[in-house]
């Protein structure tokens, strides 16, 4: 029961480790030029000072129910901070709030969905994480709350860039991309972004939680790593040894240049030589750089070996299905020396583990049956709403003239129609980021909801 | 506005009297025990006494809290009263002049709560996960950290004795003047507010989770009420203490606690408000109950006697506070910094 038109204070979480610059960050946001008045609710002591703004300092305190949902869970002390900040309404008109390194922004988001008094004033605005570039690697494998800040971000800024190299800051994006692929990724020296990446996002708004890049909601490639490499118009051989599957795609193709900044559409023709048809190949074959597909055969022996055979001298990329380390594979030239790769990358990060965090994006297309999307996803919440951290989505539902758009957190959901579809636009897109979500059930399971 | 008179055929009067505009939303209002003061705090801390005739309402601002205000309480002789206030401090002001008698700190610099005793001169205040007790003559004589969240609401027992808090997880009932160990009245979950029934037989919470509980304090059994629509804020007992009106949504329910209390009885249900209520309050020694909505709509109801409101009307904004006094005037503060005043005859 709803009746306020008043415009809704935006509010902003602040999330990450201990000294990954969030106060830094605040602190440029206070001193900006952006004529907002801003209240500031603090869990974490900083260094703030700041004369128009108000500052208040408060302990965290989580308030869980009887009835054992996580999703019931909620922050107290922010509502008690922000309902008073509310009575006070004239007085601000933007909120951030700075969370502890540990804090799961799990019921922070949710006190804005089920709390009526703070849902009904304020609006999530976007929830950003930094993420300290030089250390998160000693926490992301076993930090819970370092892999849920990345899950629940709208922007993530990939911080103190200046401490890491290029190659580093690379393999990072990546990993952080796979597990939240809905986040725009910045790469920031000491905190320093524009206002507009941060402030204003409405990234828990309807309306626009649907602007993501669509390619962004295909986070999946076909191989898991690739390799470039500077070769000479000559035969090289790839020695593998026998691994953890008895047969590897591959694809070897030439590039524009080895350098990682360049293979953007290098990767793109690889991921569409993987969708064609493959060859197999057995021990000692030549591959010829090109775009066909290779499946080598690794069964029976220890040790194999393929030829490689460039056209000309420049830059080739090795894609492969599996990471070279699992068959111990390199590339020798004719002398028999080993030669490195000039640049590497991996596609999916941490395959291995099963409890890790990624996201999973649907894009199909056809009209949905409204009764059987809603058990599917009712069942879907109630099973493993837990482990879904956050969602978002634009459905074409039979017979319905508009877009349905719709976003979540855990079992919270929230969704309604939109603007009507425009020509040949009609299709479903959705990104679910959580833990352990099974990509082929997902889709499979979407795919049965269809008209 | 329409006006229903009710079954017994008397004729109420319902007008408003006054109104001033403190200019700042008003956080808390209470009546002298007299009746003929009001005293009143501001969300950015401003205090105020106002003076209340038949004919006129004067105030002054008296002093502030520096970081904004929270709650206000008159002691029993109507000598003095005390604010709370966001600058970590609990004031007391003298209930005639409005001079500043002291300031007492508290550790926490978010003093939500102040209360007096209603049979002595004890004074209690909680900030944060602490409640303080000091005598008259400003000595603490009781404090206790032992509750799991920042404290939501405290009210002493009617009969004096203890002091119940509410915090997440349930209810405490400390016993200031005994030192005794506190009574915990447990639950998962988060006790926004509470409020005795005058016989001191039940203590009712409205809870985060949309449900309202009720203690038993003798024998620690609880019940607990749901169906509410939003988390629940307001509570009132009828003076006899036979009913229980709760808000949480735009329907007031009426609880029959009589005998074997509230559990397997359906409440009676007053249908009027069209948005959220947001203040609930009986008559302390009569039967009428006054209501407020997120729409700046204000009720009078005779429940006893009829299902539909005797007199409805339009604030110039939401109802953030309704007072009866004792001698049957009904103050309401609100959102704009109105204070208005309203008579009752029957």
């Amino acid at each position: 029961m709803v009746t306020q038109t008043q415009q809704k204070v935006p509010v902003t979480v602040l999330t990450g480790f201990l000294g990954s610059g969030k106060t830094t960050l605040l602190n440029h946001i206070l001193t900006k030029h952006h004529g907002k008045r801003i209240a500031v609710i603090e869990n974490e002591f900083g260094e703030i000072g700041v004369d128009n703004d108000l500052v208040i300092g408060a302990e965290e305190e989580i308030f869980e129910m009887n009835n054992g949902c996580i999703c019931c869970t909620v922050r107290g002390d922010l509502i008690r901070i922000l309902g008073n900040l509310m009575k006070r309404r004239d007085k601000f008109d933007y909120i951030m709030i700075e969370t502890t390194g540990m804090a799961d922004p799990g019921p922070v988001a949710q006190t804005f969905f089920m709390d009526d008094e703070i849902g009904d004033a304020l609006s999530l605005d976007g929830v950003i994480t930094l993420v300290d570039a030089k250390h998160v690697v000693q926490h992301i494998d076993d930090s819970d709350e370092v892999k849920e800040q990345i899950a629940f971000a709208d922007v993530i800024l990939l911080n103190k860039t200046d401490l890491v190299s290029t190659t580093d800051l690379d393999k990072i994006e990546a990993r952080i991309h796979a597990m939240n692929s809905a986040a725009k990724v910045f790469r920031t020296k000491n905190s320093e972004i524009e206002m507009d990446k941060v402030l204003d996002l409405g990234g828990f708004d309807l309306d626009r939680a649907l602007e993501v890049d669509p390619k962004f909601l295909e986070p999946e490639y076909p191989f898991e790593w690739s390799g470039a490499f500077e070769l000479n118009k000559e035969d090289y051989q790839l020695k593998l040894k026998q691994g953890s599957d008895p047969s590897m795609k591959l694809n070897f193709r030439s590039a524009a240049s080895a350098q990682e900044s360049s293979m953007r559409d290098t990767v793109e023709n690889a991921v569409v030589s993987f969708s064609g048809d493959k060859v197999q190949l057995e021990d000692g074959s030549v591959i010829e750089a090109g775009d066909q597909l290779i499946d080598l055969t690794l069964s029976g022996k220890e040790e194999y070996s393929y030829t490689l055979r460039p056209h000309k001298p420049g830059a080739y990329v090795v894609f492969s299905e599996h990471y070279f380390e699992e068959f111990d594979a390199f590339i020798e030239d004719s002398s028999g020396e080993r030669v490195e790769a000039i640049s590497a990358r991996e596609y999916k990060a941490d395959h291995e583990h099963d409890d890790e965090v990624t996201s999973v994006g649907i894009n199909t297309p056809g009209d949905l049956n409204l009764e059987k999307f809603q058990k599917w996803l009712q069942k879907l919440l109630a099973e493993h709403g837990q482990d879904i951290y956050r969602m978002k989505g634009v459905l074409s539902f039979d017979g319905q003239n508009e877009r349905y758009v719709f976003q979540g957190v855990h079992m919270l959901f929230d969704g309604k129609m939109d603007r009507p579809w425009r020509e040949g636009e009609r299709s479903n897109s959705l990104i679910f980021i959580g833990r352990n979500l099974d990509r082929t059930t997902l889709n499979k399971g979407f795919n049965s909801c269809l008209a | 506005m329409p006006s229903l008179e009710n079954d017994s055929g008397s004729n109420d009067e319902f007008r408003e009297v006054q109104c001033i505009s403190l200019g700042d939303y008003v956080i808390d209002i209470s009546w002298s025990p007299d009746g003929t003061r009001l005293g009143a705090v501001t969300v950015e801390g401003l205090v105020y006494l106002v003076h209340v005739s038949d004919d006129a309402m004067h105030y002054n601002q008296i002093g502030h809290h520096a970081t904004g205000g929270n709650a206000l309480s008159w002691r029993l002789d109507g000598l003095e009263f005390a604010t709370a206030g966001q600058d970590g401090t609990v004031k007391i002001w003298d209930g005639h002049s409005g001079e500043e008698l002291c300031s007492l700190p508290m550790s926490d610099p978010w003093v939500s709560k102040v209360a007096y005793n209603p049979k002595s001169k004890f004074l209690a205040a909680s900030g944060g996960k602490t409640v303080s007790v000091w005598k008259d003559d400003r000595s603490l004589i009781y404090e206790s950290h032992d509750h799991a969240s920042t404290i939501s609401d405290l009210a002493w027992n009617p009969d004096g004795s203890g002091l119940a808090v509410a915090a997440y997880y349930g209810v405490t009932i400390h016993v200031p003047n005994k030192q005794s160990k506190p009574r915990k009245y447990k639950w998962k979950g988060s006790s926004l507010v509470l409020s005795w029934s005058p016989d001191a037989k039940y203590i009712a919470t409205g809870e985060q989770d949309s449900t309202v509980h009720f203690w038993h304090r003798k024998s620690g059994d609880d019940a607990r009420m749901w169906g509410f629509s939003t988390k629940v804020l307001e509570l009132s007992w009828d003076a006899s203490g036979r009913w229980l009106a709760t808000g949480g949504g735009p329907i007031i329910s009426l609880w029959d606690c009589s005998g074997p209390g509230p559990s397997g009885r359906q409440p009676r249900q007053l249908l009027g408000h069209r948005n959220k209520l947001t203040q609930l309050a009986f008559q302390p020694n009569g039967d009428l109950l006054a209501s407020a909505d997120a729409d700046s709509s204000i009720c009078l109801w005779d429940p006893m006697n009829n299902t539909q409101a005797l007199h409805k009307d339009k604030l110039s904004s939401p109802a953030t506070c309704l007072r009866w006094s004792n001698n049957g005037h009904l103050a309401v503060g609100q959102r704009d910094g109105s204070i208005t005043t309203f008579s009752t005859t029957n």
